[in-house]
């Protein structure tokens, strides 16, 4: 449940997001397919490293930031290709284009990889860690 | 006609057995969960613990966050700052 929570807690500000634009600002984004990954497949995966976190802890001593941090090594690929299969992702010879708009160059790549994993150590540190310990699960 | 009365009394026994299986299952669940009693509630108030729990976390959390975790905060703001357009991409990877 912990692991679950810091997804949960995105997926409404992604649904009103999504209100606005698709609802609101009539924008032809496609949104939906893009929502698959973060709705469907984010909150579990997020679950299942908290459990793998508390099954492993005692072998490796890992602190759960670090072990939050490595999960953009699975989830980048992971959901790169699943953007690809559904549309949103398209492969280009100078960059990404995201949702048939954001263009995101290739050498931006690395930097948004780190600023993920900033944000993966963070959250998992400090809001993971944090209802962890309230649960009394670590 | 003969072959008619069998059927019948084929399907009476299978429904025999198929009710002499639930009523075995319902022994068997009625055994395995116990029983909540008239008196289902706790003898106890859980929220004030939690609530001591929470303070003491929230009081040994604020005394310790290291430069090295603020100044990892800072350049996530000042990297959505400088490239807003990655906003999207990075609230698709949570």
């Amino acid at each position: 449940m912990a692991g679950t929570l810091v997804p949960t807690l995105v997926l409404p500000l992604l649904l009103v997001a999504f209100i606005i634009l698709r609802l609101g600002m009539q924008i032809a984004f496609p949104i939906e397919r893009g929502l698959v990954f973060p709705m469907a497949l984010v909150p579990g995966l997020w679950g299942l490293w908290n459990m793998l976190w508390e099954w492993s802890h005692e072998h490796t001593h890992l602190p759960v930031g670090i072990h939050g941090a490595i999960l953009p090594l699975l989830l980048m690929p992971a959901g790169a290709t699943v953007g690809t299969y559904l549309g949103i992702l398209a492969l280009g010879a100078q960059g990404v284009t995201w949702f048939q708009d954001v263009y995101v160059p290739y050498a931006w790549i690395a930097p948004c990889f780190l600023a993920a994993l900033a944000g993966y150590y963070l959250a998992w540190k400090y809001i993971v860690g944090y209802v962890n310990r309230m649960l009394g699960i670590a | 006609m003969k072959s008619r009365e069998q059927g019948f009394g084929n399907r009476e026994q299978k429904t025999e057995i198929r009710d002499q299986d639930a009523d075995r299952i319902k022994q068997l669940l009625k055994r395995a969960i116990p029983r909540m009693g008239d008196d289902a509630e706790l003898d106890r108030d859980l929220w004030p613990a939690m609530l001591q729990r929470i303070d003491h976390e929230n009081v040994r959390r604020g005394a310790r966050i290291p430069w090295f975790d603020w100044a990892l905060a800072g350049g996530l703001v000042a990297f959505a700052a400088i490239v807003p357009r990655t906003i999207p991409v990075i609230l698709y990877y949570l």
